[in-house]
């Protein structure tokens, strides 16, 4: 027969277990969501959480402004210029090869031991009037955008975390 | 007796004299200041990386010294400063610390004319003419001893590189997309975490940017700093 003891011990394993376990696959999902995104641009999404995402980076690589969600001539324009000078097939379409090129892109701000949460990556380009910034949530954020007040056009909220989902553009809460 | 002493006279040749030589003395100093104004300046490439980042929060950081001869400034950020540009209060004592190495020359400046649209023409965005600046991004994260978490993708390859100086190994990341793209080199020691990251960019005349090798090199010279 167990003892109580033995009941608290199998129990208070089960939750740990739990707890690795939900950290993996969120660890997992966050590096999904980034890498494997519905193609944007007009072989795909042109609104939406993704495109803000899309459009974020590009701003800091290409000076595109502004950053609403909603996928235009100058976002395929920006996408060909980014992809050009990267390497990458120039057709204006954020697809897979994109993704990944523009998360190389991404540098945690806070050290690697830490998680400090909330806007934690950011992807800086240097410019003649100083540099262009683009943040990113990853932890708990799921690469949100973090998008700066004069680059964010309604219905994207400037300092704001917008959710990388292929949705309408939806403010998440993240901790921190 | 009456003695007549002569009054010192300015005579008007002298006056006349000294007043062509006057303006000829301004005039050559005009000159030579208009002359010498469209001159460039002198390029002065210092014997070590770290005077790039002499006077700033980055002074006592451990951090390269080699950069390549396109690099002549380097541009950085505090941890106070990173917070405060974001608009958000996050854990400083977290923080890295950022030294972006500017690339000089044609190829690696900055060729955009306004926004991305329809006035960047269609050919030569395709070949790579409409770029940003080429930099090196160099952060420490003092005190940290891991490395961020590996990229994954079909364009992506991670391999182990010596760095012979220090005496340990880099992790390089590379997105590679025909030999252009993102380059990660991360690596840690016993004093923190450090990252470089650059973008081997793709122009109509000649790559921008600095090639994986000089990146070895930078993260290589980094340990230096204990000779």
């Amino acid at each position: 027969m167990p003892t109580t003891r033995t009941w608290l011990q199998a129990g208070g394993g089960t939750v740990v277990v739990a707890l690795i376990v939900a950290a993996v696959v969120q660890a997992a999902n966050s590096s999904a969501t980034w890498v494997s995104n519905d193609p944007v641009g007009q072989c795909g999404k042109t609104s939406g959480g993704q495109v803000v995402a899309a459009q974020n980076v590009l701003s800091a690589a290409t000076g595109l402004e502004p950053v609403d969600g909603n996928w235009d001539a100058e976002s395929e324009v920006a996408t060909r210029a980014f992809q050009a000078y990267n390497g990458l097939p120039v057709d204006g379409c954020v697809d897979t090869s994109t993704w990944v090129t523009m998360r190389a892109l991404a540098i945690s701000l806070c050290d690697p031991d830490y998680s400090c949460q909330g806007p934690d990556h950011r992807i800086r380009y240097a410019a003649a009037d100083g540099a262009r910034d683009a943040y990113l949530a990853e932890n708990d954020c799921d690469w949100g955008s973090y998008v700066l007040p004069g680059v964010a056009r309604s219905p994207v909220a400037s300092n704001k975390i917008i959710a990388l989902s292929r949705d309408a553009v939806t403010e998440i809460e993240c901790g921190g | 007796m009456v003695t007549t002493i002569d009054e010192p006279r300015i005579r008007p040749e002298w006056l006349l004299g000294g007043a062509v030589t006057l303006l000829g003395a301004i005039i050559i100093v005009v000159v030579t200041m208009v002359l010498g104004s469209g001159e460039e300046e002198p390029v002065v490439v210092p014997a070590d990386a770290t005077e790039l980042t002499a006077g700033t929060c980055a002074e006592d950081l451990r951090q390269p010294h080699w950069v390549p001869d396109d690099v002549r400034r380097a541009v950085v950020e505090c941890p106070d400063e990173i917070s405060a540009g974001m608009g958000r209060t996050t854990a400083e004592d977290h923080l890295g610390t950022w030294i972006t190495y500017v690339l000089e020359g044609p190829e690696n400046e900055e060729t955009f004319r306004g926004g991305p649209g329809p006035a960047w023409p269609e050919d030569e965005v395709r070949s790579g003419a409409y770029h940003p600046a080429s930099a090196v991004i160099y952060v420490a994260y003092p005190g940290a001893q891991e490395l961020s978490g590996k990229l994954a993708g079909d364009n992506v390859t991670i391999e182990w590189q010596d760095l012979k100086e220090s005496g340990s190994e880099a992790r390089v990341t590379r997105v590679d997309n025909n030999g252009f793209g993102p380059v990660r080199v991360e690596w840690t020691d016993d004093a923190g975490s450090y990252l470089l990251l650059s973008t081997v960019g793709r122009t109509p005349t000649a790559n921008a940017g600095p090639s994986v090798a000089e990146l070895i090199r930078i993260a290589d010279s980094v340990a230096a700093d204990d000779e």
